[in-house]
């Protein structure tokens, strides 16, 4: 939608405007008459860092929890609340994510064959020196922003607590504890830096500037730690005696890489398979940081040695499965069914060995659907209070953040989940929701009134005409079975997560949230859906843009049907000739 | 050329016994009147026609073999060699490679394999064949007599594509001062790349690979498959027109004609297809179409192995010394595949598919010998049977009488590769196996040392 | 595009990527025992000549006896040798296999920052089809786009072991160099970028001269600076550390041996002028198909030739190549072998090598060597492997047929007195991969028709198929058109399978 941003450029103020706006409604729930003190009464409490308790109180004043047991005083000021038949949680903890963070251009690694680093192509790192892909500077503690709906998606599903990163790139900054509810951007953040996370694919492909190749971006990576250590001695030195001595140059990304260092940020290690799991247990020692692995769903061959290795993982629930849409000849080698069929058992055996671990979303865009991907791994032998442990207390520990979150103790940040029943139960409702102290009932995104008409599931191509000219997008949408829409739009600038969707008879609707002039803004896109194809709107929400747009499966127009429409033409050129 | 060098050369590669015979080759200006007839004698004889004939003699006039067996005179004019300890057979045939096409792959200037654009039925290989090219007495040099050259057999265009109506292979013995002395058959089949479901496409704008649904993939092919019919269809219409062409305004079209003898079923379809989908589409294609298949390629032939039989499709194998594709497929599996085949009942001949590659024909006869496949099948896989397929087989791959006198004279098995061609006659003479690689070995052999 | 471009597509789009989870298929490989004989067996020890109906002891993984009989434990495993040949393992001076992305860093014009050592992966399919082809050790390199590449690793085809278990213990590493059509981009172009320095064969030679400029001041750097903190000096700063000229310094100072792809005999000799210079070691020139016009020099130099059998033509530097070269250079006193360069071509280098005998008129030992201890030689690592002797590891090839023929089949391929291949057993563990196979797709069909909106996480590519989804450059020795295979020219790094997207929404 590139060309389309041109036009709207000139509403950089409306946008501005509208945009407090568009954010007042979250303020607003969170804030005004609203008490401050809470007394969940008589409900069943799992602190985590103990034994369920039944028949329990938990007293909330201002932000923390007072008081966690049973029959409790109860302050007059405090707003009770009947917790019979309701289960108490710590407020769920998505390890690794980038919830909170505005999907802002990333700098490279994102378009493939694109360039490298924060280039644009044709402009090409021509060694370490030239920090390819590298923005460690960046900090989600700075860049959070209350726009980003998927803050109120996530926590509506239970989360109430996320480390976030920014994106892009082979360095792209550091990450965040964020509580996922505030006034201010800043009221998000509960610690930072927290973690370096790291990306050790090349940006893009062979010749697309250094580095282009595996290896090429451990070397960088060596030669960055290398750097950033004999930058911060030789800056010491020169700085006791600049005299005759030769000026150390300023690096933006050693200097924040040696900061974050030093408030203990732990460095985030990218690794799935095997090969990559070894590989990082080797790596850690050689770049003698603290490394948390990041994927790990191949841990079920490996445990042990990350085990002895003493290394926390943060297990990605974005579970493999079979590709929509492929060939049906392109048969999965027997390894890839096997890693399909054990990557859930990966926690189990990752806690059988006494490995630290966490779930982490990783691109799951429905949040719902995450607690189902933890179920997966409790089906495939994990204990449900393991499960449970690894999306509250452990990313706590993990991230350093253990005396403030992850469990239900007194002094702790008020951060609850409360549920209807058990919350790997399927249907297992969130009844309500606190972050800070501050209470909050899970905001249902918009539902299908009817069930739905025929499936939407699939790869679409979208054909739109913008002031500057026809243009196309792609939606890869995923349909459940009552018609919730999820999945992502890919156009021009990038692709976006679908924030809230649904298909009600035949009317459809799918709405992103895009950064539009450094604003993030909801796209909406509506309409009817009929005989296979999509006909409606797309709307920049607050920007009065709107244009028509038509949706088409590639491949729906059948073979037969094709041929004979070939076959006239072809005919009719065979009288031509004949005649 | 200077008589001389030639029997230095001759010297590394046969006992200089043998060398004075070496006066005759298919560079000698006709003036220089090679003997009316050759009289091989002594020799083990495999025909390929019968049992092997011990203590032997081969009779070649006029181009063609005149007599063969044991009892068989040696007539008054005719040059004798004595083959005494040494073995004839057939010349090897390799029926795919861009011979005299492609001289060096890396520079287009020398390469005129591909034509552009998708539908070039028209294109004839024989037209650009380069008589003079390194490759043709290189290959020969192997015991090969004859090849096809065959137009977008692996290249591809500029712009990356080998299109679909790929044009005209020619038949060519491996000797000749032009193309006339060396076309066996100008057109002896039409080639076709058959086109498959891609899903995965590459984008040099980025050199990286671009991903696109399978829905859309079939979309794509279903329109390619429908433009082939669309072309086979014109060419039937055009075929009828051409009855009745006195109607005033029927207009020739240079494509449609020369797809008229594959709509008659005159000329073979030569399909390049390896899996087995891409093998099962082209042969239902060509079975509605009624057109006269060979597959060319087939990594996947036996998985339709059946469907191949009982459409009588013979197969032109890629080379079994060629990198598998698929991870779980057994490490041998292109070794065993034409066992498989051959027990199947499907016919199939060896090929280079590449001529940097020609000599290797006989090793890759040999390897598939060693996973299984008996060693008359693999003989005749790389001599009668693509004679056979191509329709060539009254005139090549087997040493009857009335043949073609294209012949290898070895110390030994031809698919073996330690073996010597000790001598080698195309279109009946005796032909010199002297190429540029002989020559830039007998050149640095005797650079003086040290300099 | 030009031609050779479209070959690089083509090639690149048939090949599917290696990288996978583990030793899916073939069979697991069982522990080695402590004691096997091999008996009556025809002993081709490379060394000593031919045993005739001879037998091997192997203890512990050495080789302890060799001879017309030897003294086995009793509860030594016997491999009965009747009718079989058997052979040292062959060592492949020359691979691309088991490496985890493109064997290429091919951004920049010296690229010794990097280290193939580093992305081994053991899980390439590739090892274990070379191993069933004889092949024990290979000499992994970087590829060629680059006047200076990357650090190189030996390695025993140990399949089904960790990366950390490939490496061949004690063997010096290397660095890879490249000279002429390749480094200088002769045969391929990127659209829309300069074109990069260098594009001659003068620049190459400049390149390689101005690194080595480099790396001599550096070294000279922190001897100074050794000296100083020697000296008591704790003023003294260190210089700041570059992963780009250690390795060059390393091959400086003799510990690091330079693996240098040539082809033209002007381009032959321009390096052993520079490595005349500054001093160091060419130990082997890779492929060098002129090299039988300039053997006398290369022997002079003490430079080792890998080279292959009969390729040639691809391109203009392999124009005037021939399948004499190899015989030519050992006439001349060089020591030869024959490589690969290529996974399939790995699996007969036993064939390629006997070409010679043919070509040149090389004896049937002569050219054994080429494939055996003449690569171990020039690897330095025939004091481990190479020939059968007592002492050495137990890296053994057990044919069915003279291996200098192109109709034996290998049996069974032993490294550290370890059978890693087995026909018999490979053969047999078919069907049960199979049935897992089919098991597999049957349960996951099973698990999505239970549950229609599981699929929910279901991510757009590259989720799903971590093998076989993306075509892989992973074999690329740089636009490398030595390789006949146009697959192995395709200069791209693809995306991660599957199996490496770990980083889902974060990054």
């Amino acid at each position: 939608m590139r060309s389309a941003v041109n036009r709207w450029h000139t509403f950089a103020l409306a946008v501005f405007t509208l945009l407090l706006l568009a954010c007042a409604p979250t303020a607003l729930r969170a804030q005004g008459g609203e008490p401050r003190y809470f007394a969940i009464r008589g409900a069943k409490v799992i602190p985590v860092s103990g034994p369920p308790i039944e028949n329990c109180t938990v007293l909330i004043t201002r932000g923390v929890i007072t008081a966690v047991g049973k029959d409790l005083t109860i302050p007059d000021e405090a707003w009770v609340i009947d917790g019979k038949g309701l289960i108490v949680y710590p407020g769920l903890f998505d390890a690794f994510t980038d919830v909170g963070i505005p999907a802002a251009p990333a700098p490279g690694g994102e378009g493939g064959g694109s360039g490298g680093g924060r280039r644009s192509q044709g402009e090409r790192a021509n060694g370490p020196e030239d920090r390819p892909g590298s923005t460690a500077w960046r900090s989600a503690a700075d860049e959070v922003s209350l726009s980003d709906k998927r803050i109120e998606t996530w926590r509506s599903a239970g989360f109430t607590t996320v480390v976030s990163a920014p994106k892009g790139g082979i360095v792209p900054g550091q990450a965040a504890v964020l509580d996922l509810a505030g006034e201010r951007a800043g009221d998000l953040v509960v610690k930072a830096p927290v973690a370096i996370p790291l990306n050790l694919q090349p940006l893009g492909g062979f010749g697309s500037g250094f580095p282009d190749s595996v290896m090429g971006v451990l070397a960088y990576v060596h030669q960055l730690w290398i750097d950033t250590e004999w930058l911060t001695k030789s800056e010491a030195a020169y700085d006791k005696n600049p005299r005759g001595v030769e000026r150390p140059h300023y690096d933006r990304n050693s200097s924040a890489l040696a900061e974050a260092l030093e408030d203990h940020a732990v460095v985030l290690i990218p690794a799935n398979n095997t090969v990559q799991l070894r590989r990082s247990l080797v790596l850690v020692d050689r770049w003698n940081v603290t490394g948390v692995i990041y994927g790990g769903q191949m841990a079920y061959e490996v445990a042990p040695e990350i085990a002895a290795k003493k290394l926390p993982v943060l297990v990605n629930l974005k579970w493999p499965e079979a590709e929509k849409d492929a060939d049906p000849e392109d048969k999965p080698t027997l390894d890839t069914l096997r890693f399909r069929d054990r990557a859930p058992s990966s926690p189990a055996a990752l806690a059988k060995n006494g490995v630290k671990f966490a779930f982490y979303s990783g691109g799951i865009s429905a949040p719902k659907d995450i607690v189902k991907a933890a179920k997966k791994s409790i089906d495939a032998g994990l204990s449900p209070e393991a499960a449970l442990r690894a999306m509250t207390l452990s990313p706590a520990e993990i991230f350093g953040v253990a005396d403030r979150l992850g469990s239900i103790e007194k002094g702790k940040i008020a951060n609850l989940l409360v549920t209807d029943g058990d919350l790997f139960e399927e249907k297992t409702k969130v009844k309500m929701i606190f972050v800070d102290g501050r209470k909050f009932e899970p905001h249902e995104p918009a539902r299908p009134s009817e069930p739905p008409k025929g499936d939407i599931t699939g790869k679409w191509k979208l054909a739109y005409t913008t002031p500057q000219g026809d243009e196309g997008s792609t939606a890869d949408l995923t349909m459940s079975s009552d018609g919730t829409i999820s999945g992502t739009v890919t156009s021009p600038r990038g692709t976006a997560t679908i924030v809230s969707g649904y298909l009600s008879a035949g009317k459809f609707s799918f709405t992103i949230n895009i950064p539009i002039e450094g604003n993030p803004t909801d796209v909406v896109f509506s309409g009817n859906f009929e005989n296979g194809a999509l006909q409606g709107s797309l709307t920049a929400v607050g920007l009065g843009f709107s244009t028509d747009f038509t949706g088409a499966k590639p491949g729906t127009l059948s073979g037969i049907a094709n041929q004979q429409t070939m076959h006239q033409v072809a005919t009719h050129q065979i009288e031509g000739d004949v005649r | 050329m200077n008589r001389t060098l030639t029997l230095a050369r001759v010297g590394f590669s046969c006992s200089l016994f043998f060398s004075f015979l070496f006066i005759a080759n298919a560079q000698t200006p006709q003036s220089a009147a090679p003997p009316a007839a050759y009289a091989i004698t002594h020799a083990k004889i495999f025909t390929l026609a019968g049992a092997p004939i011990e203590d032997g003699t081969l009779v070649v006039r006029g181009g063609k073999i005149v007599a063969v067996g044991a009892g068989v005179a040696v007539p008054a004019d005719a040059q004798v060699i004595d083959a005494q300890g040494l073995q004839i057979y057939p010349g090897l045939f390799d029926s795919v490679t861009q011979m005299g096409l492609r001289e060096i792959g890396a520079v287009s200037a020398t390469v005129d394999e591909t034509e552009t654009g998708d539908f070039n039925p028209d294109v004839v290989a024989a037209t650009a064949v380069l008589p003079s090219s390194e490759h043709i007495t290189v290959t020969r040099a192997a015991g090969i007599t004859e090849v096809l050259a065959v137009p977008a057999s692996g290249g591809m265009d500029s712009f990356g594509s080998s299109g679909f109506i790929g044009g005209q292979a020619s038949a060519i013995h491996l000797s000749g001062w032009t193309i006339n002395d060396m076309l066996i058959k100008k057109s002896a089949a039409m080639v076709i790349n058959w086109p498959s479901i891609e899903t995965r496409s590459f984008d040099f704008s980025t050199f990286s690979v671009k991903e696109k649904p399978f829905t859309e993939a079939k979309q794509e092919y279903d329109k390619q498959v429908n433009e082939l019919a669309d072309w086979i269809e014109r060419a039937r219409h055009y075929a009828q027109a051409m009855g009745h062409s006195g109607s005033a305004d029927f207009s020739d079209d240079v494509r449609l004609q020369s797809l008229v003898p594959v709509i008659r079923g005159q000329l073979p379809v030569l399909v390049f297809a390896d899996s087995a989908r891409d093998i099962r589409n082209a042969v239902e294609f060509c079975d509605r179409q009624k057109l006269k298949m060979i597959l060319a390629g087939g990594m996947q032939a036996y998985k339709v192995k059946d469907l191949l039989r009982s459409k009588n499709v013979p197969v032109i194998l890629r080379p079994v010394l060629t990198e598998l594709q698929e991870r779980d497929d057994a490490y041998d599996r292109l070794l065993t595949q034409p066992t498989e085949l051959a027990a199947a009942g499907v016919k199939f001949a060896f090929a280079s598919f590449d001529n940097a590659f020609a000599r290797r024909l006989g090793q890759n006869a040999a390897n598939a010998v060693a996973y299984g496949l008996p060693y008359d099948e693999a003989l005749k896989a790389v001599t009668i049977y693509p004679a056979q397929i191509f329709g060539l087989g009254e005139q090549f791959g087997t040493l009857e009488t009335g043949k073609a006198a294209n012949l290898i004279v070895t110390n030994g098995d031809p698919l073996e590769l330690t073996t010597d061609v000790r001598y080698l006659f195309i279109r009946g003479q005796l032909t010199s196996m002297d190429n540029k690689q002989l020559r830039l070995y007998e050149k640095y052999k005797n650079r003086p040392k040290g300099n | 595009m030009n031609r050779s471009q479209a070959l690089i597509a083509a090639g690149f789009l048939v090949l599917a990527c290696s990288f996978v989870a583990r030793a899916a298929n073939p069979p697991d490989v069982p522990p080695a025992p402590a004691a096997i004989v091999i008996q009556n067996a025809t002993i081709m020890t490379v060394s000593h000549g031919t045993i005739e109906h001879g037998s091997i002891l192997i203890q512990n993984g050495k080789i302890t006896e060799v001879g017309q009989s030897v003294h086995a434990p009793k509860d030594a495993q016997v491999i009965d040798g009747e009718g079989k040949f058997v052979i040292p393992g062959i060592v492949d001076c020359h691979s691309h296999i088991a490496v985890d992305g493109s064997v290429n860093e091919g951004s920049i014009s010296v690229s010794s920052i990097v280290n193939i050592a580093e992305v081994l992966n053991p899980d390439d399919i590739n090892i274990y089809r070379d191993l069933a082809g004889g092949v024990t050790t290979a000499n992994i390199l970087h590829g060629s786009a680059n006047a200076i590449g990357g650090q190189t690793q030996v390695i025993k085809l140990r399949w089904g072991q960790p990366a950390s278990k490939l490496p061949f213990e004690g063997a010096l590493p290397g660095i890879k160099f490249a000279l002429g059509e390749n480094p200088k981009r002769s045969n391929f172009s990127f659209p829309g970028q300069a074109k990069r320095y260098p594009a001659t064969r003068l620049g190459v030679e400049e390149t390689i001269r101005g690194a080595f400029t480099e790396a001599r001041d550096y070294q000279r750097k922190w001897a100074d600076y050794n000296k100083r903190v020697a000296a008591g000096d704790k003023s003294a700063s260190a210089p700041r550390r570059d992963l780009r000229l250690e390795p060059l310094v390393e091959v400086l100072e003799g510990k690091r041996y330079v693996h240098a792809h040539c082809y033209r005999e002007d381009e032959i000799l321009m390096l052993l002028r520079v490595a005349k210079e500054f001093g160091f070691k060419v130990r082997t020139l890779q492929h060098v198909l002129e090299g039988y016009k300039v053997a006398d020099e290369i022997a002079a130099s003490g430079a080792g030739a890998s080279t292959f059998s009969d390729w040639w033509s691809y391109k203009v530097e392999a124009y005037e190549a021939i399948p004499y070269n190899a015989a030519l250079m050992t006439q001349r006193g060089v020591l030869v072998s024959i490589n690969s360069d290529d996974a399939e071509e790995a699996t007969h280098l036993n064939q390629e090598a006997a070409k010679s005998i043919k070509f040149g008129g090389m004896s049937r030992d002569e050219a054994l060597k080429m494939v055996t201890i003449n690569p171990a030689i020039q690897l330095g690592i025939d004091n481990r492997v190479g020939s059968i002797d007592v002492g050495k590891d137990a890296d053994l090839v057990i044919y069915n047929h003279d291996p200098l023929s192109a109709y034996a089949v290998v049996q069974k391929t032993l490294i550290d007195g370890r059978v890693y291949f087995d026909r018999q057993r490979d053969i047999a563990a078919r069907p049960d991969l199979e049935k897992e196979k089919k098991a597999l797709t049957e349960k996951e069909k099973k698990a999505n028709e239970k549950k229609p909106d599981a699929t929910v996480e279901i991510g757009k590519k590259p989720a799903a198929k971590p093998d076989g989804a993306k075509p892989d450059a992973s074999k690329t020795d740089a636009a490398k058109p030595e390789d006949k295979k146009p697959a192995d020219t395709a200069p791209d790094k693809p995306k991660p399978p599957q199996a490496d997207a770990v980083t889902g929404g974060a990054l």
